[in-house]
């Protein structure tokens, strides 16, 4: 092989080349190169990438609210078969405002019945969404509820015989220093929670 | 280099050989030394970390009607309130006794809100001062529960014996010591490095020298000899060619790794809106990811929390961050935090959460890395349709309390002994992800 300027300049240029490419890529800010970018920034409108303002809705915004006054149809189950092998239908829209907690510990009663596969996926449930303040094993000390304060020992006694009607209602609207997380979890999903809090109210 | 050319004028004298053993001699001495210093430099972390450890000793507890107090207060008080002062969420119990007669006590105790309704001006002073929050009611507890909470209250609050270590002075020699711990292992690097070069240029003179034959005068400096000896380096044909091309296979390489790296958005980590730290809320605070991300295990995208979702939190805690401030200017003026999408597939690819993580019971971290110990999330995968591929050819079907893959996985057990992988079930057909 010869060594010619030629050669030279080529192996440079290929070198600066590759260094350009490389540098671009290494910053975190940029996603790099892009082979088709309005695959990536897509045309359509995409739920959680927006990268342009939607000329459509007047608030520039993809995302719309639901029309007022319109209700989701239930995503969840409604129909439950009980142990007495009759059939317990419950759409789980139960209109009560926040403030009649009262009126949901007589009114209100849990449509899913008791078996260790609802426990269980109750108590995934809780440790998803739960877990992190009121603990491992309801005693408030969780993580964040440390920090937090004010969260309540479950197998304390004011709190170990509150009923299902109670804990879905606070799970839904919060009560005292905790807020509300209808928008987390489903009706269907409390219900099980619920089953979850009714053992570690025994504080065991 | 002073240093370097006196060894290399005394080898002139005392022969070349002399001079290579030499300088290995001194090399291995210096790596002794080096060893001795960093197992010193050991020794001393882990004797300050013993005696942190030892520091931590239990306060001493007091027994009787103080004990069952304690076991009442932190099961059903502690929650709000504290033994000293220090208003938690109701007011600090110190001194409770001094500002309220027994009986009151227990009144309240048994009812607040009775108390409260009573017309009580002291109860209703104390409602509105903690923003109207109500106390549980504790009906159940007679006199003995509250005397022992009252008893546990006084003995907890009275000032106790200062331990015999302050845990500042504990602590902060701990941690210097880790940071100077790191710095003798750069510096001993440093120091091996550099010994390492001057052995290398001691080989280069005495090859030099083996080849050459010719013998340079020791009037001539280090620098001049250095010097013509890499004018004859640079002089040879075969040694120029070999430098161009493993400059131009080098290159090649970066170019095809710079191309391949096209579309690919690993390790993009963007600056976010609200300096949100991972770090902080799935590791230290341990939330669980579904708590925020509520779609992961139901839907195709696991969804950016909206603010009501840091609000469950953040209505009571650090407040008067500034990067909480934002969340709250959000909501005010009801516009949406601009996240800056991290991981995000291109329109030709197909991709559902719920199935990699309901149905197949993969975790997050299988594919985000792990973000409970990021500051910044950062795009750890590749996202590339090999990396994909790679995953369905190996991963098994997860059948466990599935009817949707009994029948299946039957099926597959007819005609195949392994387990069902991914991709027996079309989990490598074109019209899985593209369509």
């Amino acid at each position: 092989m010869k060594v010619s300027l030629k050669n030279i300049t080529l192996a440079l240029s290929i070198a600066t080349f590759s260094t350009a490419v490389l540098t671009s890529c290494s910053d975190n800010n940029s996603t790099g190169w892009e082979f088709a970018p309005n695959m990536y920034n897509s045309r359509a409108y995409e739920p959680l990438s927006q990268w342009r303002a939607n000329t459509i809705n007047a608030d520039g915004k993809d995302m719309r609210s639901p029309v007022e006054g319109t209700i989701a149809r239930a995503n969840y189950h409604t129909t439950f078969l009980q142990d007495d092998s009759t059939t317990v239908n419950d759409l789980m829209v139960y209109n009560l405002p926040k403030d009649s907690i009262a009126v949901a510990e007589v009114s209100l009663k849990n449509p899913i019945p008791w078996s260790d596969k609802v426990e269980e996926e109750g108590k995934v449930l809780y440790e998803r969404n739960c877990q992190h303040c009121h603990g491992e094993k309801g005693a408030g000390d969780g993580a964040v509820g440390k920090v937090y304060k004010g969260v309540p020992n479950y197998a304390s006694d004011a709190y170990k015989n509150m009923n299902d009607g109670h804990i879905f209602h606070v799970i839904t609207f919060g009560k005292g220093r905790m807020w509300a997380h209808a928008s987390q979890v489903n009706p269907e999903e409390r219900w099980k929670i619920v089953h979850y809090v009714h053992r570690l109210q025994l504080g065991n | 280099m002073e240093n370097n050319s006196s060894v290399v004028l005394q080898s002139e004298k005392v022969g070349v050989l002399h001079l290579y053993i030499n300088m290995i001699r001194k090399f291995y001495k210096s790596i002794l030394a080096l060893a001795v210093v960093v197992s010193i430099s050991l020794g001393n972390a882990t004797a300050q970390d013993s005696t942190s450890a030892a520091s931590a000793a239990p306060a001493a507890g007091a027994g009787g009607d103080v004990a069952k107090g304690e076991g009442l207060f932190k099961n059903n008080c502690a929650q709000c309130h504290a033994v000293t002062a220090e208003v938690v969420v109701g007011p600090g119990l110190a001194g409770i006794e001094e500002r309220r007669d027994y009986a009151w006590l227990k009144k309240w105790i048994n009812n607040p809100m009775g108390v409260i309704g009573s017309g009580d001006k002291y109860a209703n002073e104390l409602y509105a001062k903690y923003n109207k929050t109500q106390m549980t009611a504790f009906g159940a507890f007679g006199d003995d529960e509250v005397k022992a909470i009252l008893a546990y209250v006084k003995s907890a609050a009275a000032p106790k014996v200062e331990g015999p270590v302050d845990p500042n002075k504990v602590t902060q020699p701990a941690e210097t010591g880790g940071g100077k711990f790191i710095n003798v292992i750069l510096i001993s690097l440093l120091v091996i490095m550099a010994l390492v070069l001057v052995a290398l240029l001691g080989i280069l003179q005495l090859l030099n020298r083996l080849s050459g034959g010719e013998s340079l005068e020791s009037s001539a400096s280090f620098g001049e000899k250095l010097k013509a000896s890499f004018k004859n380096i640079a002089a040879n044909k075969t040694v120029r060619s070999a430098i161009v091309w493993a400059f131009i296979l080098l290159a090649t390489k970066a170019t095809f790794d710079g191309m391949y790296g096209i579309g690919v958005h690993q390790g993009y980590a963007p600056k976010q809106p609200i300096a949100f730290s991972h770090k902080l809320h799935a590791g230290e605070m341990k939330i669980n990811c579904a708590y925020c991300h509520t779609g992961v295990y139901k839907g195709k995208q696991s969804g950016i929390p909206s603010a009501n979702i840091c609000m469950n939190c953040h209505n009571a805690i650090k407040r008067e961050s500034p990067e909480i401030q934002k969340i709250y200017s959000a909501i005010e003026s009801n516009k949406p935090i601009e996240w800056v999408r991290v991981h995000n597939l291109p329109d030709l690819a197909y991709f559902n959460h719920a199935q990699h993580t309901n149905v197949g019971g993969l975790e997050c971290k299988n594919c985000h890395g792990e973000i409970e110990k990021m500051e910044v999330v950062q795009q750890r995968s590749s996202l590339t349709m090999g990396w994909c591929i790679d995953c369905h050819r190996k991963s098994e079907v997860n059948g466990k309390d599935n009817g949707y893959y009994t029948k299946l996985m039957e099926a597959h057990s007819l005609v195949s002994k392994g387990a069902m992988k991914v991709q027996d079930n079309g989990g490598l057909e074109c019209a899985k992800c593209h369509y």
